[in-house]
């Protein structure tokens, strides 16, 4: 009973069907919306339907990628792969063998797809046949009376390889997952990075790790340079200094990375310096306020009592006496500002760097404009195990597939004072394709010391 | 578009249907003898297609990389140039142009009538790892596109085999044994470059979005995809799966790359690869 359920787990068609399995759960996984994924569809999917969307989510298929199903079929796959492993393992190393067993009339042998025999001029002997063939990389044994060759002798490994990279995947993933820390930060030109808690995002929630600690770098952001052509973003500069004094540069594409942390660009807003003033004209509060304005949203904020109600315009112009942008090039950077207090408009006004908008008898100015910027901030290992994962799994294939074992069986034998090279060869994987390959060949090595027969 | 790129698109457009209409005489009418012709043709367009390349990179600054229109004349840019790569190695795969042809045809078409506006290059697609995610992209849907073209002609010549009075135009088919290791033998190299433009990617997504695999629906379905590739050729090599079975998975399973590159984006507006093409 257990043997047979071992050569059941253990065998191609098990693996078949587990890859059918996992891809059904995948193109599910597509159609569902995915709670971690899609948050907003998903709530909003969940209030439209009650009922069923509570059935999905008792069987995880609103989580479909870490559901219990899921999890299933990869410890299943991952059992099919190390049993088949290990049940390839003696038959790889037969295979990998040179045995003198091997050795075989070229005449008489059978499993040899491609057979032919050449004529070969009086001056070249099996040993130089065995010669010729030692410089084309076959593993060559026998001698020139009858011999054995291998080429990609050891290509069977390369399929251990491409397996044994799945459990490099797999266990970089499982690291990655467990030693993960994702969380948010917002930080605008000049801020520091102190590595607090409270420094983070509250939404989306932080992430904590199962095993590890809070990201431990410090650094202050010295300089954010966006740039835009048309409304096409091509590109952000944001200059940091570590706590060594350590100069770096981040941007899309190149996140600032250190010590197991990457600090990736997510978003860009306008940090805006106001300053409001009394009617004494005595500054009574201020400070760079991170506004998310770009792409045409509004943002508000709140000083001095005062609340502020904002729209921003990287390239203002008045279009039919409204306020618009040309493109989203920071060419000609203007707020419009709705100044409230106890929630009624008391004051309205466009406002560019340097400006001023006036509300009973108060002033509000815009002394500087800069950038913030929020990062991705993840920190995890086991990122270079997935790697080296992906790297074995690239060059097994490679190896494995083109570089695929190529056999021979040879004999030169003298015939009424005529020379003839008897070849059998065959190669893995191509029958009448690897005749055509044998015939070129052959051909070339031998050159001018054959005629065909 | 740019003015030159749709000159020659067009040319390159008209010239592919001219050599698939070719293909089609070929068959109905029992003349092999055009198809060197063809050749021709198709060379001629996949020249119209380069020129058109270049244009839309002279007036952008950048290689096509991104958007359905981009997927499109660059996609077939790759599948042409795979289909004369193994119809200059072997005469007999000219054949192949039959199957690729319309494919690019219909690509193009599609491309066309979604995005075909001159956009600069965003911000995100300015790294290393978009050549070689993309690169790699392209030359394994090329690949699996000439696996799908053999699987056609494979189907073709076994059924004109199994008539009674043959079609000599089949003749310079080679022969069902080459056509069916030359299914596997692309779908090989399809499969290799396959397993690195997804390694690729996720280094690059580590990059950008901070996470070397986000279940986004793109790569949800190259994972698909990869799959369905890794079950044929273990059916291949395992089971001996040949003949019929063999070429019916080839041009079954380019669907699952098809939807990759051009499907998802359509159903779902939520993927990370969408990289607000407008």
């Amino acid at each position: 009973m257990i043997k047979k359920l071992l050569k059941y787990l253990s065998s191609l068609r098990f693996t078949i069907l587990l890859i059918c399995l996992l891809g059904l759960m995948f193109i599910i996984g597509l159609w569902v919306p995915q709670a971690r994924l899609l948050k907003s569809i998903y709530l909003e999917w969940q209030r439209n339907s009650p009922v069923l969307v509570a059935y999905l989510d008792a069987f995880g298929l609103t989580s479909i990628y870490t559901s219990p199903i899921t999890v299933t079929l990869w410890v299943f796959f991952f059992l099919n792969l190390a049993l088949v492993m290990w049940q390839r393992i003696p038959v790889i190393k037969n295979r990998i063998t040179l045995s003198e067993a091997k050795i075989a009339d070229p005449l008489t042998v059978k499993g040899y797809s491609f057979q032919h025999s050449y004529q070969l001029s009086p001056d070249m002997d099996g040993n130089m046949v065995i010669a010729l063939l030692r410089k084309h990389r076959f593993a060559i044994l026998g001698d020139g009376t009858c011999f054995y060759g291998v080429k990609n002798r050891f290509a069977p490994i390369a399929f251990i390889l491409f397996h044994l990279s799945f459990f490099l995947i797999l266990l970089g993933g499982l690291i990655t997952v467990y030693t993960r820390f994702m969380g948010y930060v917002d930080l605008a030109q000049g801020e520091p990075f102190k590595g607090d808690f409270s420094q983070y995002n509250s939404t989306p929630p932080i992430q904590m790790p199962q095993f590890g600690s809070l990201p431990s770098n410090r650094f202050t952001i010295t300089s954010i340079v966006p740039s835009v052509a048309g409304f096409t973003p091509t590109g952000i500069s944001i200059k940091l200094v570590d706590s060594q004094g350590l100069p770096h540069e981040a941007g899309i594409n190149t996140p600032y990375s250190a010590e197991n942390a990457s600090f990736v660009f997510n978003h860009l807003g306008v940090a805006p310096l106001v300053i409001l003033k009394s009617p004494s004209g005595q500054e009574i509060a201020g400070s760079y306020v991170k506004l998310d304005v770009l792409k045409g949203k509004a943002d508000t904020f709140t000083l001095g009592g005062f609340n502020f109600k904002t729209k921003f315009y990287p390239d203002y112009v008045l279009e039919k006496g409204k306020p618009a942008t040309r493109s989203m090039e920071f060419n000609n950077q203007v707020f419009t500002i709705v100044a409230e207090q106890g929630g009624k408009k008391i004051a309205e006004g466009t406002v560019s760097k340097g400006g001023t908008i006036e509300f009973a008898g108060y002033r509000l100015e815009v002394r500087d404009i800069l950038y913030w910027v929020r990062f991705y901030v993840v920190k995890q290992y086991g990122v270079s195990v997935m790697y080296l994962g992906y790297a074995i799994a690239s060059i097994a294939l490679i190896w494995r597939l083109i570089f695929y074992r190529k056999e021979l069986v040879g004999a030169v034998r003298d015939v009424d004072g005529v020379r003839y090279l008897h070849i059998a060869a065959r190669s893995e994987f191509y029958k009448d394709l690897a005749e055509d390959d044998f015939t070129k060949f052959l051909e070339s090595l031998l050159g001018n010391g054959r005629t065909n027969t | 578009m740019a003015y030159w790129e749709t000159i020659f698109f067009w040319i390159a457009l008209i010239t592919y249907s001219l050599a698939f209409g070719g293909c089609l005489y070929s068959f109905i009418f029992k003349n092999p003898r055009v198809m060197p012709k063809i050749t021709i043709l198709l060379t001629f367009g996949f020249f119209a297609h380069t020129a058109a390349i270049i244009a839309r990179f002279s007036a952008t600054g950048h290689l096509p990389w991104s958007g359905h229109y981009e997927y499109a004349l660059m996609g077939g840019w790759f599948i042409i140039a795979g289909t004369l790569f193994v119809g200059w190695q072997n005469k007999a795969l000219q054949e192949l142009t039959v199957a690729t042809a319309p494919l690019v045809i219909v690509m193009m078409g599609y491309g066309y009538m979604q995005n075909p506006g001159l956009t600069r290059k965003a911000a995100s697609l300015k790294t290393i790892w978009l050549y070689i995610h993309v690169y790699f992209a392209w030359l394994s849907f090329g690949a699996y596109s000439l696996a799908m073209a053999a699987g056609v002609l494979y189907l073709l010549k076994r059924r004109n085999e199994d008539r009674s009075v043959s079609n000599p135009a089949y003749d310079r088919f080679p022969s069902l044994g080459r056509l069916q290791e030359l299914i596997f033998r692309y779908i090989v190299f399809g499969f290799i470059t396959d397993t690195m433009m997804i390694s690729a990617g996720s280094i690059w997504a580590k990059d950008l979005w901070g996470s070397y695999w986000a279940w986004d629906p793109v790569e949800t379905w190259s994972l698909i995809s990869w799959l369905i590739y890794g079950i044929t050729i273990h059916l291949r090599i395992t089971f001996g799966w040949r003949d019929k079975r063999m070429a019916w998975l080839a041009i079954v399973a380019l669907s699952s790359v098809i939807i990759s590159f051009f499907g998802v984006n359509l159903v779902v507006n939520t993927s990370l690869h969408v990289f607000q093409v407008r």
